[in-house]
């Protein structure tokens, strides 16, 4: 028998598949069914945020932050009135400060919950998605009735935030703590245990805390190789120092950690909730700010811990109510680098899972 | 509401002031002072490694450390601080780019887990051709960055392995970042 003819193939995933969670493509070169190459391309998404910043006074700029990285914009909201605040050197009430730590950590569960639900349709199982997203509901419920916004909140302010608590808001996050906690419990029972999913994910993907220091890596892309480094804990901000809360690392820097590490992150912001609904005070929820907030000339950077890594931002300015030049560090572009190297060699199932555990947002990715 | 956290002010506005005009205390910041400290244990181990000649300034930017190191030099004083081992400076945080009307500069900012704070590190180029070695085989981190900064101000990296856009089509003209950068309604 002859020998028969093989060659590499040329195959697109994406812009436009479910499983890259926007619009990103991967240009991957295969035989038969291993990777030999992929190259990620990007900026199908792209709007020009950091140029159109230079047009826009700070507080323009909040609604912009919102849809970059639109599964998380409290966050995003966070990043940008704490790197302006920080610039002008500007106190925020207390009650504010509160808020915003709750916000920011309903919302990283949220985000989470998001990836849990999403991360296993991917895999195949469509019933856990069901599941997270009636949950992540509740919590896009509390935003829509605290800010009138399900998605793009625009809910921060230099200074502090735009609307103190309706009533009743802050009884209810309340109930919802322990709901969602033992909503968890349900979640480990129906995947984690799960044998299929497990052979889906254990050993998949890895990479070592060199590799990831090297490649910029931040957040749970880290944190899953054992790196413990979190921007809440190791360069404190906003008033996180007053909580007690675990840093959760991995071990293996494997899909499945990165999987864990995401559980996980959900019950440790669930506690810091708990403790902010317990220490909140009342009062005002807008510090005295000018009319027009002018930063300082100069040049600053300051980054919070996002949902996703290091969201930061670096600002230049000329003493102008508009920035000079405004870069935001966007955790899911630096996080997504790696890409190439993760993919070469597997099985072509296995991008999804990889891909899918790198968990960007492509709103990010593109700005 | 019924209290402010600061004093009452008159109701003139006050928008043309500088925000820290109003408390100038006489003691030094300690954040500052400490700054300070940092600058200068930097900068002293750049010049007894490379002398002066390779700084073009060294200087705070808030409480933030910050060198400006020579275009030529660039590589080898990165590839220092990654690799001395007082230093370790092994974490690349940021990398942006900013076009300065004369220049264009463009910023990276490490971290060091041995000393537990971070460095600015700066380089310049002119305009006109503009050109700075590529850190990306010390820093894989720095691939994108310097292929978004290659994209959007026009900066090119030799010894960059992918030299492409990143953001905007191929055939796409101009770098929309650069201040002369006309955008079209």
């Amino acid at each position: 028998m002859g020998e028969i003819r093989t060659e590499e193939m040329l195959m697109n995933i994406g812009p436009q598949h479910p499983s890259t969670h926007g619009v990103l493509r991967v240009v991957v070169k295969v035989d038969g069914e291993i990777i030999k190459e992929a190259d990620p391309v990007v900026g199908y998404l792209h709007r020009g945020t950091e140029k159109l910043a230079e047009d826009l006074q700070y507080t323009q700029i909040i609604p912009y932050t919102d849809r970059m990285d639109y599964l998380s914009s409290m966050v995003n909201n966070h990043a940008i009135v704490n790197a302006v605040e920080r610039a002008m050197d500007l106190e925020v009430p207390e009650r504010a400060e509160y808020l915003r730590i709750i916000v920011v950590e309903l919302n990283r569960v949220m985000s989470h919950l998001v990836f849990l639900g999403t991360y296993l349709l991917d895999l195949g199982a469509m019933t856990p998605f069901l599941y997270a997203f009636a949950d992540r509901e509740q919590v896009v419920d509390f935003f829509n009735r605290l800010c009138g916004a399900r998605l793009t909140y625009n809910y921060m302010r230099v200074g502090g935030v735009k609307w103190d608590t309706p009533d009743g808001w802050l009884d209810d996050v309340k109930k919802f703590v322990p709901y969602m906690r033992s909503q968890m419990g349900m979640f480990h029972e129906l995947v984690t245990g799960n044998e299929i999913f497990l052979e889906r994910v254990k050993g998949i993907g890895k990479f070592d805390a060199e590799t990831a220091l090297n490649y910029a890596m931040s957040g749970i892309n880290l944190r899953s190789t054992g790196f413990n480094w979190d921007l809440r804990k190791n360069k404190p901000y906003s008033i996180y120092d007053r909580f007690d809360f675990n840093v959760i690392v991995g071990e293996n820097g494997d899909c499945f950690d990165r999987y864990m590490c995401h559980m996980n992150e959900i019950m440790e912001s669930l506690k810091i909730v708990e403790q902010a609904l317990e220490q909140i005070p009342e009062g005002p929820v807008m510090g005295k700010v000018p009319k027009i907030l002018r930063v300082p000339a100069g040049e600053y950077y300051s980054a919070i811990e996002g949902t996703r890594g290091e969201l930061g931002v670096y600002i230049v300015s000329e003493g102008k109510d508009k920035p000079y030049r405004l870069k935001f560090r966007r955790p899911s572009f630096i996080n997504l680098q790696l890409l190439p190297q993760q993919l070469k060699g597997q099985s072509m199932a296995n991008l999804i899972a990889i891909l899918g555990a790198v968990d960007i947002v492509l709103g990010e990715v593109d700005a | 509401m019924s209290e402010e956290t600061k004093a009452p002010e008159t109701k003139a506005p006050e928008a043309t002031k500088a925000p820290e005009a109003e408390a100038a205390p006489e003691p030094v910041d300690p954040r500052i002072e400490q700054a300070t400290e940092r600058l200068e244990f930097l900068r002293g181990k750049v010049v007894a490694k490379f002398g002066e000649d390779v700084l073009e300034a060294a200087e705070l930017k808030q409480f933030q450390p910050t060198i400006t190191i020579k275009n030529q030099h660039w590589v080898e004083v990165v590839e220092f601080f990654k690799t001395e081992a007082t230093l370790g400076f092994v974490y690349p945080e940021l990398m942006a780019g900013t076009d300065y009307k004369d220049y264009i500069e463009v910023y990276v900012l490490l971290h060091s887990f041995t000393l537990d704070y971070d460095v600015s590190l700066k380089t310049r180029t002119p305009r006109e051709n503009a050109s700075i070695p590529s850190i990306t085989p010390l820093f894989a981190g720095f691939n994108w960055e310097e292929r978004e900064i290659f994209d959007l101000l026009g900066v090119n990296f030799p010894g960059h392995p992918d030299m492409r856009r990143i953001m905007l089509e191929d055939h796409w003209v101009g770098h929309p970042l650069r201040k002369d950068y006309v955008v079209e309604n």
